[in-house]
């Protein structure tokens, strides 16, 4: 008798702790799916704020690519959940290392966008303030460019 | 003397305005009006002859092979869901502002999709069985790999649609939200096939 109330307390504990390790595999298997979508996301932000913040449109297709095939990895992780843990697991972490490695290039690609915009505008701002001083210069100078040609046409009339 | 870099001073300021102006002109975007676009196009790549055969009658085991064709227009890279249901003829209608909630979800896929390009996304089915109930048939597709069993019927095979919808992800609401953002609301761009089961 004492056997058997042994034996079912052993069967109850060993249910318990399979139940428990299956439970936790499961919710852990889930939470990294969960990552590579957040991930994912992040690094769509990133992409898209590197995108206005004016981003060459190739750059911004190659990211474009990154994205898309850590949306497939993600996709494949979301299918595989249910059927393959340990696959779903790697398509997972394949996912999140290229979302991870797109936000990195994003973050690059908008800094060299913010930089390239800020340098055009000191250039475009800097020749329409050295546009305005020369062309002040040449409506109040105007009388000295005047008596410039009077003088060479005289010079040449005398030579003639 | 006082009087002419007065003068000068004067002019300066007034150039340096005028240029300044074109230089923020050339240099400010383009002003455009955000839109996306999209259709549904048949294995011949065109926006008709969805089924083989006369009419719309689809047999079981009978691979349609369709597509879509996504157009970024927004100004950014965008992040695209499309939403796929079946319905039959009584089904309330997704238009656009309110997305078909009421009919069944059948899949989705999704994409990013960067400014002024268009993406394709592929829409491969198969009706693999139909069940039928009282008049009513009930069929189980199989949507890019995926299979699925509505709970939409149609009386005898006839009339059923599949609606599509354009859904695109919202950064501030952290989701995918119906439609796409326009000037003052969003707005929903649905599209519908019928199709009767044979």
């Amino acid at each position: 008798m004492r056997f058997r109330h042994r034996a079912l307390l052993g069967i109850l504990l060993l249910l318990i702790f399979s139940f428990s390790v299956t439970s936790e595999n499961a919710s852990g298997q889930s939470s990294q799916v969960d990552d590579s979508r957040s991930k994912l996301v992040q690094a769509f932000v990133l992409v898209q704020q590197a995108d206005l913040q004016g981003a060459s449109p190739a750059q911004i297709s190659l990211l474009a690519n990154n994205l898309n095939l850590a949306l497939h990895y993600e996709e494949n992780a979301t299918e595989l959940f249910t059927k393959n843990i340990t696959a779903s697991n790697i398509e997972a972490t394949k996912s999140v290392n290229l979302s991870n490695a797109t936000s990195v290039q994003a973050l690059g690609v908008a800094s060299t966008a913010q930089t390239q915009a800020l340098y055009g505008q000191v250039a475009a701002y800097s020749t329409a303030i050295a546009a305005g001083f020369l062309s002040a210069l040449l409506v109040l100078e105007s009388h000295r460019l005047n008596d410039l040609v009077r003088k060479m046409k005289l010079r040449r009339m005398r030579i003639d | 003397m006082q009087r002419r870099v007065a003068v000068m001073l004067l002019l300066f300021v007034s150039f340096s305005l005028v240029y300044s102006s074109i230089a923020y002109y050339s240099l400010s975007r383009p002003p455009a009006q955000e839109f996306m676009a999209w259709g549904v196009f048949s294995s011949s790549s065109s926006l008709s002859n969805y089924f083989s055969g006369a009419g719309a009658n689809v047999t079981v085991g009978e691979t349609l092979n369709w597509h879509f064709a996504v157009t970024n227009q927004m100004g950014s890279i965008q992040y695209v869901q499309v939403v796929y249901r079946l319905g039959n003829s009584t089904s309330a209608n997704p238009n656009a502002t309110v997305p078909g909630s009421t009919v069944p979800q059948v899949g989705n896929s999704s994409i990013f999709i960067p400014n002024t390009q268009t993406a394709l996304v592929n829409f491969t089915w198969v009706i693999s069985s139909r069940n039928i109930v009282g008049g009513m048939v009930f069929i189980t597709t199989m949507i890019n790999g995926q299979q699925v069993s509505p709970s939409v019927g149609a009386v005898a095979g006839q009339r059923f649609r599949f609606f599509f919808e354009l859904w695109t992800y919202d950064v501030a609401l952290n989701s995918f939200q119906y439609g796409y953002k326009g000037q003052n609301s969003r707005v929903g761009v649905p599209l519908q096939v019928w199709f009767n089961s044979l």
